[in-house]
C-alpha cells in the first residue's frame, strides 16, 4: 500500500491567465499532492496575454476535463486555423502560416524540394494551395479535422478567445477544485534564514500566506523570481525589438468571422485582428525606440476595421527570459518568467508548457530535489529558445528597407542557433529537425517561403522526374483539397449551428 | 530561385556485406541514373552489422520501401518474427522482464499530430499490463496481416530475423537487378583530390574508381574512413568495457517468437532462435576466465571476439561517410548494429546530397547520427547499470544522460524525450523494467483516479482478446507461407 505524501502547500502568486490556469492545473491533476492557494488583488489589472492561442490548448482542456464547448462559450471563442502574416516578406505580399502541413513526401523528399523544382519551371502555385489548413482559411470555412491518416487529418485547430474571460473561467474551475483564493496585496517576502527559501507572503493586512512551493504568476513584475530570487535575465531586445503594444477592440466590420489570425507588418512592428464571437481584438506591437506610444495609439485607431469599442490601451514588455524559471522553491510560470512577443500566440502556449513540466517534476515526499529543478529548467529554456529563433526568422527573413525597425531586423547579426538554421535551408533547402519544443518544418517552411526567402538549391532527385508527372500529383492534390473545403460550412455556419458554444451570437 | 542539386554521378561503397549492398540498393532506388559501385572487403568477425541476423522493427519498413520483401525473407532466407526479447535474471536471481516492440510510435499519429507535436514528448510510466506482442508471445500465436488489412495484428512491431548468407544473397540479387556493379578486387589505394577530398579509389586490379561519394561500410577495418583526415575516433570505454564475446556452435533449428538474454554470473548469455539454428553467445565478465566462460557456454565456442567500443566523431568527413561498424562498434548485446546502420542510412537518403556537398548538411547530419550512435551507447550502458550486472560485471562509469534518465525513471516513472533513440516510449520502458529498474510513481499518479487506469486495462484486454482470436498458431502460419 502506498503511503499517502503529506500535500505539498503550493501558493501561487497572481491571478491572471498563467496563475488561474496553474492553479486549476494542480489542483485537478494532483489533488492529493497539492494544496493549492492562490493570492491576487482586484486592485491589480491583469495583461490578459494572448487572445489566439495554439492547438496544444486543446490538450491542456481536455486534460483538465473541461468541456470544450463550455469553455469556447465561456471565452466567446472562433476556432483558428493558423495566422496570415502580410507585408512581413514584402509589402503588398502575405501567407498563411496554418496549423498543419503542405502536401507530402513523396520517394522520401519532402514536399516543399518537389514544388520548389515545379516553382521553378512556372508550373506551381503558391506553397498555401497545397495545404487544406491554408485552403480552408482563405475560404473562410471550418470543420473539424479528423484522426485518421487522410487529408481531413492534416491540419489541427486553435482559439481565438477573450482572454480577458480566460482567466476568470479557470479562477472559477480551480476554485471549484479546492483552490483558496486569498484576496488583498502582498507586501513582503519572508525568507528562511538557513536554506533561502521563500517561506510566507506577507499581506498588507498582515496575513501570512505560509507555502513550501512558490509559483511566480505576477507577470512582468516577477516579484519572486525577479525580484526576491533576483534570477539574472537574458535580454533579447537586440533581435526582437518590440517592447509595446498599443491594443483596441472594435466591433466585427464585416458578417463573415475569419477562421484565422492577422498579424500585418507596420513600419516599426507589426499588428494583429483576432477575431472573437463578440469583437475583433486590435493591436499594435511597436518598439518604442522607433515609435512613441502617441503615434502607436493614433495608428490603431486608423488601422482598426470596426466601430472602437474602447481606447487604445499601452501594454509594455521586454523580451527574454531568466536564466532560471525555477530558483529555490520559487517557480516563474508565464511573464515573469520570460516574454515572448504574440507574433506566433506562444505567450499561453508557453505558461502551459511550465505547467506540464511542473506536473512531471512535481516535488515528492523528500522537497525538491535539484535533478528536477535542473530538469525543469533544461526543459523550459529549450522551448523558449526555439520559439525565439523562429520570432526572429519572421523579421529577419526581408527585403523591407522602408523604416529604420525593418532596417534594423533585416541586417542585424542573428543567434548563431539561428543562422546555423538558416544556411542549411539556403545551402541545401533543408530544415533542422526536432521534436522537443514547437514549430517544426512544416512551420519553418511556411515562414522561409511565405516571407521569400527561398533556398538557393533543393533535391535532386526533384529534377530526375518528369515535371509534368509532378505538376499532374499537385494538381490533383489541389483539386483534393478543393473538394474538401467545398464540403466544409463557412466558419460563421459551422459557429451558429453549434449554439452549445455560443456566447454572443455573431 | 531555387536550383534543383546537381545529383551525384557516381557513389563508391566499399564493403559488400549486407551494409554495403542495402546501401547500394537504396542508392540506386534514389538516384537510377547514378553509377553505384560495390567493392568487396575482408570481413572481420567484430562487423557485426554485417553478420547481423536480425533487426528491429525500423528496419522492416526501410526494407519494404527499398523493395525487400519480407515473404521473400520468410520464403527464401529463413526469415521468423520476434515479438519480444525476455530477460533473465537481470532484475536478480530468479527474475524475468521482456523487451517488447509495439510502442505506439509516431506512425499512428494523424498528419497534424505528426508535424505539430510540440509541448512534453516525454514518457510517464503507466502500469500496463504487458503489451500486445507479449501476449502473442505468451501464447505462441502470430501471423503478418497481409498489406492494408486492418486486424488486430497490424499494430504489432515486430523484429526480422533471417539466415545472413540467404538474406545477402537476395540483397545481392536485387541489387544486381538494379544495376549496381560489383568489384571483388579490394581497393589498393585512396585516390584524392587537389582540395583533399576523396575523389576516388584504385583497386588490387589497377582500375580506377572514380566516385563523387563515398560509403566506407568495411566494418571496423574502416578502408576508407581512416585515411580520411579529421576522423578522429572516441572511445566509450569508460561507460562501455572491453568485451570478450564467445560464439556457441549453432544449435537446433527453432520457430520461436521470441529470443533471450540471461544474465549469468559469468556475464551475459544471448540465445537466438534462427530458423535455421539456435545461436548463443556469452558476453564474458571482466575477470572470468576463458575456462570458466566455456565452462558456462557449456560447449567448446565456433568463435571467440574481443570487442571494443566507441565511434567515429563524425561519421561524414569530407565525402566520405561511414556507415555500420565503421561508424560505430559495440559489443553484440541485442540487435543495434544492423538497426543504427539501417537508420544512418536512411537519414542519408532523406539529406541525400548533390553532386557538391554543402558543408552544413554534413554538420547536420552529423549531429543528427551522433545522437543516434549516442543513443545505442546509453542503450547498451543501461544493462551495465542494472543492479544485478554491476554484481557481475566490474562498475563503469555511466554517461550522463543515462544518470538523468535513470534518475527520472526510478524517482518519477518519467522517461525525458530525447530525438534519435533505438527505443522509445513505452519499448524503452520495457526495456528499463525487463532490466530490473523499477519504476517510481509519477505525480499524477499518487492522486488516485483509477478511472482513467482501469478504463485503459479495459481496452488493452480487448484488444488482446482480439489479436489473439486473429493470431494462428506461429508454426502454422509460417507452414503456411513456405507452401
Amino acid at each position: 500500500m502506498m503511503v499517502k505524501p503529506e500535500p505539498v502547500r503550493v501558493v501561487v502568486l497572481g491571478g491572471g491567465t498563467a496563475g488561474w490556469m496553474t492553479a486549476a492545473g494542480l489542483a485537478k491533476l494532483l489533488p492529493d499532492l497539492a494544496d493549492v492557494q492562490l493570492v491576487e488583488s482586484e486592485d491589480i489589472g491583469i495583461v490578459g496575454v494572448g487572445e489566439a492561442t495554439l492547438p496544444h490548448i486543446r490538450a491542456f482542456v481536455e486534460r483538465l476535463g473541461i468541456d470544450e464547448a463550455a469553455f469556447m462559450k465561456a471565452t466567446h471563442a472562433t476556432y483558428k486555423l493558423g495566422i496570415d502574416f502580410r507585408d512581413f516578406g514584402r509589402i503588398g505580399e502575405s501567407y498563411i502560416h496554418p496549423f498543419g502541413s503542405f502536401g507530402e513526401s513523396v520517394a522520401g523528399v519532402g514536399f516543399h524540394h518537389w514544388w520548389l523544382e515545379l516553382q521553378r519551371q512556372g508550373l506551381a502555385g503558391d506553397l498555401g494551395d497545397y495545404s487544406l489548413a491554408v485552403a480552408a482559411a482563405r475560404a473562410n470555412r471550418f470543420a473539424p479535422p479528423t484522426q485518421d491518416q487522410t487529408l481531413a487529418s492534416t491540419y489541427g485547430y486553435a482559439y481565438q478567445f477573450d482572454a480577458t474571460l480566460f482567466g476568470p473561467f479557470m479562477r472559477e474551475f480551480g476554485m471549484a477544485h479546492g483552490v483558496e483564493r486569498h484576496e488583498g496585496i502582498v507586501t513582503s517576502v519572508e525568507r528562511d534564514g538557513e536554506s533561502g527559501d521563500v517561506a510566507a507572503l506577507i499581506m498588507e493586512d498582515g496575513r501570512r500566506i505560509e507555502g513550501d512551493l512558490f509559483v511566480d504568476c505576477s507577470g512582468f513584475r516577477s516579484l519572486l523570481l525577479g525580484g526576491e530570487m533576483a534570477e539574472e535575465w537574458e535580454d533579447w531586445t537586440h533581435w526582437l525589438p518590440c517592447d509595446r503594444a498599443a491594443a483596441m477592440p472594435c466591433t466585427h466590420a464585416e458578417a463573415d468571422i475569419r477562421p484565422y489570425t492577422i498579424a500585418t507588418a507596420m513600419p516599426a512592428g507589426w499588428r494583429w485582428q483576432i477575431p472573437l464571437q463578440h469583437r475583433i481584438g486590435n493591436g499594435y506591437v511597436f518598439s518604442s525606440a522607433h515609435l512613441s506610444e502617441d503615434e502607436a495609439c493614433e495608428a490603431i485607431r486608423a488601422a482598426a476595421e470596426g466601430e472602437p469599442l474602447a481606447d487604445p490601451r499601452i501594454l509594455r514588455f521586454r523580451p527574454g527570459r531568466r536564466k532560471r524559471s525555477w530558483s529555490r522553491n520559487v517557480i516563474g510560470v508565464g511573464l515573469s518568467s520570460g516574454f515572448l512577443e504574440p507574433l506566433e500566440s506562444t505567450s499561453i502556449y508557453l505558461a502551459q508548457m511550465a505547467i506540464t513540466y511542473l506536473i512531471e517534476l512535481f516535488p515528492g515526499d523528500g522537497g525538491i530535489n535539484p535533478k528536477d529543478r535542473d530538469e525543469f529548467n533544461r526543459l523550459v529554456d529549450i522551448e523558449y529558445d526555439r520559439v525565439r529563433d523562429f520570432l526572429i526568422l519572421h523579421y529577419h527573413a526581408t527585403t523591407r528597407d522602408d523604416s529604420d525597425f525593418w532596417n534594423h531586423v533585416r541586417t542585424m547579426e542573428v543567434p548563431d542557433s539561428l543562422s546555423g538554421k538558416l544556411e542549411l535551408w539556403r545551402n541545401a533547402g533543408r530544415v533542422e529537425t526536432y521534436s522537443d519544443g514547437l514549430f517544426y518544418d512544416a512551420s519553418w517552411i511556411a515562414v522561409y517561403v511565405g516571407q521569400g526567402m527561398l533556398p538557393e538549391r533543393h533535391d535532386a532527385r526533384t529534377a530526375l522526374v518528369d515535371p509534368d508527372r509532378i505538376a499532374a500529383a499537385l494538381q490533383r492534390l489541389q483539386g483534393e483539397i478543393g473538394r474538401s473545403v467545398s464540403a466544409m460550412p463557412r466558419h460563421l455556419d459551422y459557429l451558429k449551428g453549434e449554439a452549445a458554444r455560443l456566447a454572443a451570437i455573431p | 530561385m531555387s536550383e534543383a542539386r546537381k545529383p551525384l554521378d557516381s557513389v563508391v561503397i566499399v564493403g559488400a556485406g549486407q551494409v554495403g549492398v542495402t546501401a547500394a540498393i537504396a542508392i540506386r532506388r534514389a538516384l537510377p541514373a547514378c553509377a553505384v559501385i560495390v567493392i568487396a572487403e575482408t570481413s572481420d568477425p567484430r562487423d557485426f552489422a554485417d553478420h547481423a541476423a536480425s533487426a528491429m522493427p525500423f528496419s522492416n519498413r526501410l526494407l519494404a520501401r527499398l523493395g525487400i520483401d519480407e515473404t521473400q525473407i520468410i520464403a527464401r532466407a529463413g526469415g521468423s518474427h520476434r515479438l519480444v526479447q525476455r530477460f533473465f535474471g537481470w532484475g536478480g536471481s530468479g527474475s524475468h522482464g521482456a523487451l517488447a516492440y509495439g510502442a505506439a510510435g509516431l506512425d499512428g499519429l494523424s498528419a497534424f499530430g505528426r508535424d505539430w507535436g510540440g509541448g512534453s514528448r516525454s514518457v510517464e510510466s503507466r502500469p500496463m499490463p504487458t503489451s500486445l506482442s507479449e501476449v502473442l508471445a505468451d501464447a505462441g500465436r502470430f501471423g503478418v496481416a497481409e498489406q492494408g488489412e486492418r486486424t488486430p495484428l497490424a499494430q504489432v512491431e515486430y523484429g526480422l530475423r533471417w539466415q545472413t548468407p540467404a538474406f545477402h544473397a537476395l540483397l545481392v540479387n536485387l541489387a544486381q537487378q538494379l544495376g549496381v556493379t560489383y568489384r571483388s578486387d579490394p581497393v589498393s589505394q585512396v585516390d584524392r583530390d587537389t582540395s583533399g577530398n576523396v575523389a576516388g579509389v584504385t583497386l588490387a586490379s589497377g582500375e580506377k574508381v572514380e566516385a563523387d561519394l563515398c560509403l566506407d561500410c568495411s566494418g571496423v577495418s574502416r578502408k576508407l574512413a581512416s585515411k580520411v583526415a579529421g576522423q578522429p575516433f572516441v572511445s566509450w570505454q569508460r561507460f562501455l568495457h572491453d568485451r570478450t564475446v564467445m560464439i556457441a556452435p549453432p544449435g537446433q533449428g527453432m520457430l520461436a517468437l521470441e529470443d533471450r538474454l540471461s544474465l549469468t554470473a559469468r556475464g551475459w548469455l544471448s540465445e537466438f532462435a534462427g530458423r535455421d539454428g539456435l545461436q548463443a553467445m556469452l558476453g564474458v565478465a571482466d575477470g572470468v576466465s576463458p575456462e570458466e566462460a566455456r565452462a558456462s557456454l557449456g560447449v567448446e565456442p565456433v568463435g571467440t571476439i574481443e570487442v571494443t567500443s566507441g565511434r567515429l566523431a563524425d561519421a561524414w568527413t569530407g565525402n566520405v561517410i561511414a556507415l555500420g561498424d565503421a561508424a560505430a562498434q559495440f559489443e553484440p548485446l541485442g540487435y543495434f548494429h544492423l538497426d543504427l546502420a539501417h537508420r544512418m542510412l536512411d537519414l542519408l537518403l532523406e539529406m541525400l546530397p548533390g553532386k557538391i556537398i554543402a558543408p552544413v548538411e554534413r554538420t547536420e547530419f552529423n549531429r543528427r547520427a551522433g545522437l543516434m550512435m549516442d543513443g545505442v551507447r546509453d542503450v547498451l550502458a543501461f544493462h551495465y547499470a542494472a543492479p544485478s550486472a554491476q554484481a557481475v560485471f566490474e562498475p563503469v562509469e555511466q554517461p550522463g544522460s543515462v544518470a538523468a534518465m535513470l534518475d527520472q525513471f526510478t524517482r518519477r516513472g518519467r522517461l525525458p524525450f530525447a530525438d534519435e533513440q533505438p527505443l522509445t516510449g513505452a519499448t524503452m520502458q520495457s526495456l528499463l523494467r525487463a532490466l530490473g529498474f523499477a519504476a517510481g510513481t509519477p505525480p499524477q499518479h499518487h492522486s488516485g483516479t483509477g478511472g482513467p487506469a482501469a478504463a485503459a486495462r479495459q481496452a488493452f484486454e480487448a484488444r488482446a482478446r482480439a489479436a489473439l482470436q486473429a493470431a494462428p498458431p506461429y508454426p502454422e502460419w509460417i507452414a503456411s507461407q513456405l507452401r
